[in-house]
Order: structure tokens, then sequence, then C-alpha cells
């Protein structure tokens, strides 16, 4: 089966972030395997559970979650992007990283790269 | 050996496209996607010198009421951009 | 685990100048970890990205960490293969002027057929 790993480093406020769950949702739907998501730069926002969105905007914070749960994807967030913008999951108390996505670095990065057949940028 | 380019950004705005059409081979498929969709009446892909397949997502080019009428490009669904991922042989996104 | 596999190589294609934001840094990063994992990688200048390759550049002097300085350590990850596009440096007039050794400047064809040799190409 052909394997797809993507990188998301477009944030969750940006509408370009629609177009890459769309991909994913229809790649999740076709007969290819998707290995994982890997967020970077402004990508890793997507992971933030305090972002507040209006409800009658596009839910894309809700989506990633519902994508993990219904599917087992894999999200895996570049800690080190995250810290920076001020997501960390050192302190519990002020934890804003959504259990759904696994704490991971650009080494993870390496072994979706080496082990899929695609890697796609969004 | 094609290379699948996947063009998000207008040309009005950025020079993504531009740097896309310096890179682009023959038998190529360029898909336009979000404002890319733009690009498709930008003058600057008359330059296009090389046989490439022209595509564009089919809701973003109808959200945007853009008119293929004189362009080069068919409309795809994204089903179909996730085939053309493994149907080439390498993907960049030009955002 | 291998993470070995000789018909994979990664491609990090630079379009940006490299003080007002953080795209040149955060590919540095892709490459020096993939090449401390031994992966096949190559990094291409276009664009903008040109400019993160010319001589004589101090961030220091608008507070910006300069990770330029790092591209001089690109042999101790076996990263051989930096490729910076002709057309792009001649709209800038700009010299073959670069602050690494190792650079090759390609013509528009070159360059494309070069950075197609490549499985993985992320842009920053």
């Amino acid at each position: 089966m052909n394997k797809l790993a993507v990188v998301i480093t477009t944030p969750p406020y940006s509408n370009l972030i629609i177009t890459a769950l769309n991909y994913i949702e229809a790649a999740l739907h076709s007969d290819i395997e998707l290995i994982g998501v890997f967020f970077y730069q402004d990508g890793v926002l997507n992971a933030n559970s305090k972002v507040q969105l209006a409800s009658d905007e596009f839910q894309t914070i809700k989506r990633w979650q519902a994508l993990h749960e219904q599917y087992h994807l894999p999200l895996h967030l570049c800690i080190t992007a995250a810290e920076k913008r001020g997501m960390s999951d050192e302190n519990d108390a002020d934890n804003l990283i959504h259990p759904a996505f696994t704490i991971s670095g650009l080494g993870e990065l390496v072994e979706l790269s080496t082990s899929a057949d695609r890697l796609v940028q969004f | 050996m094609t290379t699948l380019h996947i063009v998000r950004q207008s040309a009005f705005t950025t020079s993504d496209f531009a740097q896309c059409l310096q890179t682009v081979k023959d038998s190529d498929c360029i898909v336009f996607t979000d404002d890319g969709c733009y690009n498709l009446t930008h003058p600057c892909i008359k330059q296009l010198s090389v046989q490439v397949e022209l595509k564009a997502i089919i809701e973003h080019v109808n959200a945007r009421a853009i008119n293929l009428t004189n362009t080069k490009a068919t409309t795809i669904t994204m089903n179909e951009l996730v085939a053309l991922t493994f149907q080439t042989d390498r993907v960049i996104t030009w955002q | 685990m291998t993470l070995h596999q000789p018909n994979k190589s990664l491609a990090l294609l630079n379009s940006k100048a490299p003080y007002a934001n953080n795209a040149g840094k955060d590919a540095l990063d892709i490459a020096l970890v993939f090449g401390s994992f031994e992966q096949a990688t190559a990094l291409f200048f276009q664009g903008d990205g040109v400019y993160q390759l010319m001589q004589g550049q101090d961030g220091d002097i608008i507070s910006v960490k300069d990770y330029l300085k790092t591209f001089s350590a690109f042999e101790f990850y076996d990263i051989e293969d930096v490729y910076v596009c002709q057309q792009s440096l001649i709209e800038r007039g700009l010299a073959s002027d670069f602050h690494i050794e190792q650079v090759q400047v390609l013509n528009q064809h070159d360059f494309a057929s070069k950075l197609t040799t490549h499985s993985t190409i992320l842009r920053f």
C-alpha cells in the first residue's frame, strides 16, 4: 500500500489549513495509508487547545482532534517550534497542547520521511 | 520522472508561482489550490514553454468565480489530488 | 530500525531572505537533523533565498541571531550539495560571492534538474 506523510506549516487561523484538512481527509478515505502528520513552524498552533474560533467558523482545531480519534491518525508536534510559541508540556497546569498530539521533534520527521513514499507539505 | 507542483498563492501577490515556472519540466503537473487558482488568468502563465498538465481544485475555482473558459486548465477534486500525489514521483508545494 | 534508504533523499528549497523571518533557520534545523541521521540531504537556494548565501552579512547588527554562521558546519553533517539558482542571482545583481565554499551555481535548467532528482522536497 502507498504510504503518505504530511508536514503542516500553516497556522489554524489561515483559511489555507482547510485545504490541508480536506486533503488529509480525502487520503484517509482512499486506499492510501496516511502514516502521520508532522506539525512545524506556525503549524504547531493547530495543537493549541486554547485557540478559540467563533462557532460559525470552520472548526480547525476540533477537526484535527476528530481525525485523531476517528482514524487514530498520529499527530506529531515539533516541541521546539511549539515552545517558541508559548506551548509547553513541562507544567501540567498550563499545558496548552491537546492530548491528541504527540510531543516529538525533527527526528520524527526523519522517520516519517524514510517510511513514507510521499511527503507533502501544506 | 515527473513532479507534482501544488501552487497555493496568487502570483499577483508573491513570487512563488514565478519560481515554480522556473522549475517546472515537461510532463509535470501543476495543481492550483486556494489563491493559486488566480494564476490561471495571470499573464505569467503564458511563459510556460513546457508541456505540463494544468489542474485546479473545482471548489477553489468555483468559490472564487474564476472562469476557466480561456484557460488550458481542467478541474479536479481533492480525491484526484491525493491520487496525483502517487501518480507523480515527488511533490513540491509552492506556498 | 534502519533509517538508511539509498533511493531516498531530501531537498530543502530555500526561498526567503535570512533576517525578516525564521524560515531559513527552520530549514537549516531540518537539514542538520537529517544530516545527523545520515540521510542524504541537499540545500537549494532560489528567489530571495539566495541572500542567505551572500558574503559579508551580519545579523548581530540588527539583533538577529546569525544562524548563517552554522552553514560552515555542513561538512560535519555530510551535507555537501548546496545549489544556488543563477537566474535568481542575476535578477538581484549579485555576484557569486558566498560565505561558504561548496556552493554550486546552476542555470535554470540544471537547477530544476538537480532539484527534481530528490524524492522529497520541502520549501521554506
